[in-house]
């Protein structure tokens, strides 16, 4: 099995190479048959590809030790779903599971364009083949999955997975991510064929929408779920902390998003065409160079895999390398891209969707210069690192201004809005703004900071917006005889794009609204002995008894705490603290208390010599609104993706 | 001037505006001297009692003591792993851990990286504020988790 699996990476270099010299060739040659040798080139390498994993799958399902790889991730005693998973636990794994689904979407992209776009798909193979060729060169010189133990250190169980990964969440995360991670590719190969071939009408930017979009919610999906596990395995009572790691997947998102939205601009007015074109090129660098800082540890995180100094400086070379081809091939072409339009007016969308983007990339540079400002600093004095207080402090008034942009911009006219068409849109949502902000003075008094008032205020402002676009909207189809519900429905099907939008626009002015209850957590570390109590605000739990584990494959405690709310009983908490005996991995594992209106989460910190109990406790307000958020973020994702039978051409405003 | 002149220029000034509101915001605990080992930290300890660092060491086999009444965790810190055979342990430096929330990899052994200052008097102690503690063994994937204990501790 091993044999097969490193037999075929290799022969799927040899095929990369000789596809990538045919793309090329069909690219400056402009002929259609190369273009096809090259297209099945890629598809060869798909193959072999998945049968190379095909054959590590097999070899963790089969637990073959023989494998070094196999061996240092997957032990016997582990369930056979976290065996599998255990493949992309270390880094030749990750990166094979990298390579597998960029050939999988490199494979749909070529099918897809099997008979449009002729004249970019030579181009766009050669990038996406060039891609491929420096994950298979770094599979088969760098880190080898299918490296084999020597005979004399034969192993007959593994060292297992880490405990921590093994969770429902950490099976999926990872794939998330890569899907939303690699997929970016595709746009970015359109983009840089687009500028390779000289062909710099609108044609690669509506074709790759989809292919946008696609990645685009994986990610997002992937970043909440890495929140999520966070949040419930690692017990630390939070679930983003600023860590390299986290922002490592968090960037690329940012200029990604920027992308989505100033693409409608190109449409509509045929502008910011050279800006459009950088943005998917520092998104996809972002991507590679997020790959990059996870596992390079060049940052301490508390992801950072293993690293070796070949690995690093190849990684680090390659996503230079990219940086600059793109860059030059967009200096080359800048003459192709000018614009005849013009912004004619600040109040207008355009200038709200260009703020937009500015905002995205003015958070881009503050996590950017945090999260490398300890290599920064190492360089020039004494190593620093900045905690996430740095990043609060000033991604938070951007994300206001964000915030702000997001009620604006869908209700503002194109080109230029008079005073009537911005009294009309925005007076009932300027009511509701301050109606919002009163409300918030009024429940949270003393606790509130200006930036949880602005961050409140404006989340009612943003809702108020969409709500009365859509009772409009809904209004005037049911003047025409339909039903509210077939109204809703209908523009959800006719108008996807701006009545979707607004739904993904809701769902993250939700996630923000719900992650800046964090103004009013509380926390508390309290000693107890059995039969004494814990108050946190209306809240009581009284320590009940502490108990061992059964030892199967962890040991340790679990503690029984009452929980009373106003004096009403309502669950008992179980918190425990387990040490994984295999790995000797500790794990401290939350209980939980969820409602509408905030988190109580308990943590059993420890079981003292004298019998008493320490447990932390966390109230974490409104903190559930920020996963009902992702999840309206998420179907309203799909609204917008839904395909649509027959496309109706973008009006030119 | 230019459009991209422009762009760039605003650009910068804006970029200048949030580096400016940063530091002068950035509370004085939110950067440290790092120190690599305690040895380095030893040598140098004269200057910087007082002075908020950050150390790293091992802790030393049997000195954790959690003393549950004042909620503190004692324990001391030495500059090389207590399993490395042959190794010169050196002086060992006593902590005292303002909380009882110590994180969950915190034991004998253990790698940990301290922040906090050095206590002046006799005998001279590291307070530690912030706790940071590594698996002794080489899993890929594990990390150090970390516990914080501040005054709300």
């Amino acid at each position: 099995m091993a044999e097969l699996g490193a037999a075929c990476i290799r022969f799927a270099l040899l095929i990369a190479i000789a596809g990538f010299g045919a793309a090329i060739h069909a690219g400056l040659s402009r002929r259609p048959d190369w273009t096809r040798v090259a297209e099945r080139s890629l598809l060869v390498v798909a193959v072999f590809v998945a049968i190379a994993i095909g054959s590590l799958f097999t070899a963790f399902a089969t637990s073959d030790f023989r494998l070094s790889y196999v061996a240092a991730h997957s032990a016997l005693g582990m369930a056979t779903p976290y065996r599998l998973a255990a493949l992309w636990g270390g880094q030749a794994g990750s990166l094979l599971l990298w390579l597998f689904i960029l050939c999988l979407y490199s494979s749909a992209c070529v099918l897809a364009n099997r008979f449009k776009n002729r004249g970019l798909m030579a181009w766009v193979v050669a990038v996406l083949l060039a891609n491929a060729l420096f994950f298979l060169v770094l599979l088969t010189f760098v880190t080898d999955p299918f490296e084999t133990l020597p005979p004399e250190h034969a192993m007959s169980d593994g060292a297992g997975l880490n405990p921590l990964l093994q969770h429902p969440v950490m099976m999926i995360h990872p794939l998330m991510l890569y899907t939303g991670l690699v997929g970016f590719a595709v746009p970015f190969a359109f983009a840089f064929a687009a500028l390779l071939s000289g062909h710099l009408g609108s044609t690669w930017f509506q074709t790759t929408r989809r292919w946008t979009l696609f990645p685009w919610l994986f990610l997002s999906i992937g970043i909440m779920l890495g929140g999520r596990w966070a949040y419930e395995v690692l017990g630390w009572g939070g679930y983003w902390a600023w860590d390299p790691v986290e922002n490592a997947s968090f960037m690329p998102w940012l200029p990604a998003t920027a992308y989505l939205h100033s693409v409608m601009i190109q449409e509509k007015r045929d502008m910011l065409k050279t800006w459009n074109l950088l943005l998917i090129g520092l998104t996809y660098t972002l991507c590679l160079f997020g790959t990059f800082l996870t596992r390079s540890g060049i940052v301490q995180s508390v992801h950072a895999f293993a690293q070796t100094p070949i690995f690093t400086s190849v990684f680090l070379g390659y996503v230079l390398f990219t940086a600059l081809a793109f860059l030059t091939a967009l200096l080359l072409r800048r003459r192709g891209l000018r614009s005849p339009q013009r912004l004619e007016s600040v109040v207008s969308r355009e200038a709200g969707f260009l703020l937009n983007n500015w905002v995205f990339i003015a958070i881009l540079m503050v996590v950017f210069t945090g999260t490398l400002f300890p290599v920064f600093s190492e360089s020039i004095g004494e190593r620093t690192v900045l905690g996430p207080k740095y990043f609060q402090m000033l991604a938070g008034p951007l994300a206001l201004v964000l915030l702000l942009l997001t009620g604006i911009g869908p209700l503002i006219a194109w080109r230029r809005a008079t005073a009537a068409s911005l009294r009309r849109q925005f007076l009932w949502p300027a009511v509701a703004t301050v109606a919002t902000a009163a409300l918030v003075v009024a429940l949270v008094r003393s606790q509130l900071t200006p930036y949880a008032l602005g961050a409140w205020s404006l989340g009612g402002f943003v809702t108020a917006t969409i709500v009365q676009e859509y009772v409009r909207a809904i209004r005037s189809r049911v003047r025409h005889g339909e039903t509210p519900l077939q109204a809703l429905f209908t523009l959800w099907r006719k108008s996807q794009q701006r009545y979707g939008g607004y739904i993904v626009h809701l769902g993250a002015v939700l996630v923000l609204m719900g992650a800046t209850g964090s103004v009013l957590n509380e926390e508390r570390l309290e000693n107890v002995k059995p039969g004494a109590e814990l108050h946190m605000h209306d809240y009581r739990l009284r320590y009940l008894t502490a108990e061992a584990l059964p030892a199967q494959h962890y040991g340790g405690a679990v503690a029984r705490l009452a929980l009373y709310r106003d004096d009403q009983p309502i669950a008992v908490m179980a918190p425990e603290k387990r040490m994984y005996w295999l790995e000797e991995q500790p794990a401290s594992i939350p209980s939980v208390y969820s409602t509408m209106r905030e988190d109580l989460y308990v943590v059993l910190t420890a079981i003292e010599k004298d019998g008493s109990a320490t447990f932390k406790v966390y109230r974490n307000p409104l903190v559930n609104w920020i996963w009902i958020g992702g999840a309206i973020f998420v179907f309203g994702t799909l609204l917008v993706m839904w395909p649509h039978p027959t496309r109706p051409p973008a009006r030119r405003a | 001037m230019s459009k991209g002149v422009q762009v760039a220029g605003g650009a910068t000034i804006v970029a200048l505006l949030l580096a400016w509101y940063a530091l002068a915001n950035l509370e004085t605990g939110a950067s440290f001297s790092y120190y690599k080992s305690l040895a380095e930290f030893q040598a140098a300890s004269q200057s910087e009692t007082g002075k908020p660092v950050r150390v790293h060491g091992y802790v030393s086999l049997g000195s954790i003591q959690r003393d549950v009444a004042a909620r503190e965790v004692r324990f001391s810190v030495q500059n090389t792993p207590p399993h490395q055979a042959g190794a010169e342990a050196g002086p060992a430096m006593n902590v005292i851990f303002a909380s009882l929330e110590t994180p969950d990899l915190f034991k004998d052994g253990a790698e940990v990286v301290l922040e906090g200052r050095l206590r002046g008097g006799e005998p001279p102690a590291f307070v530690a504020d912030k706790l940071l503690a590594k698996c002794p063994s080489k899993f890929e994937g594990q990390g150090p988790t970390t516990a914080d204990g501040g005054a709300r501790g």
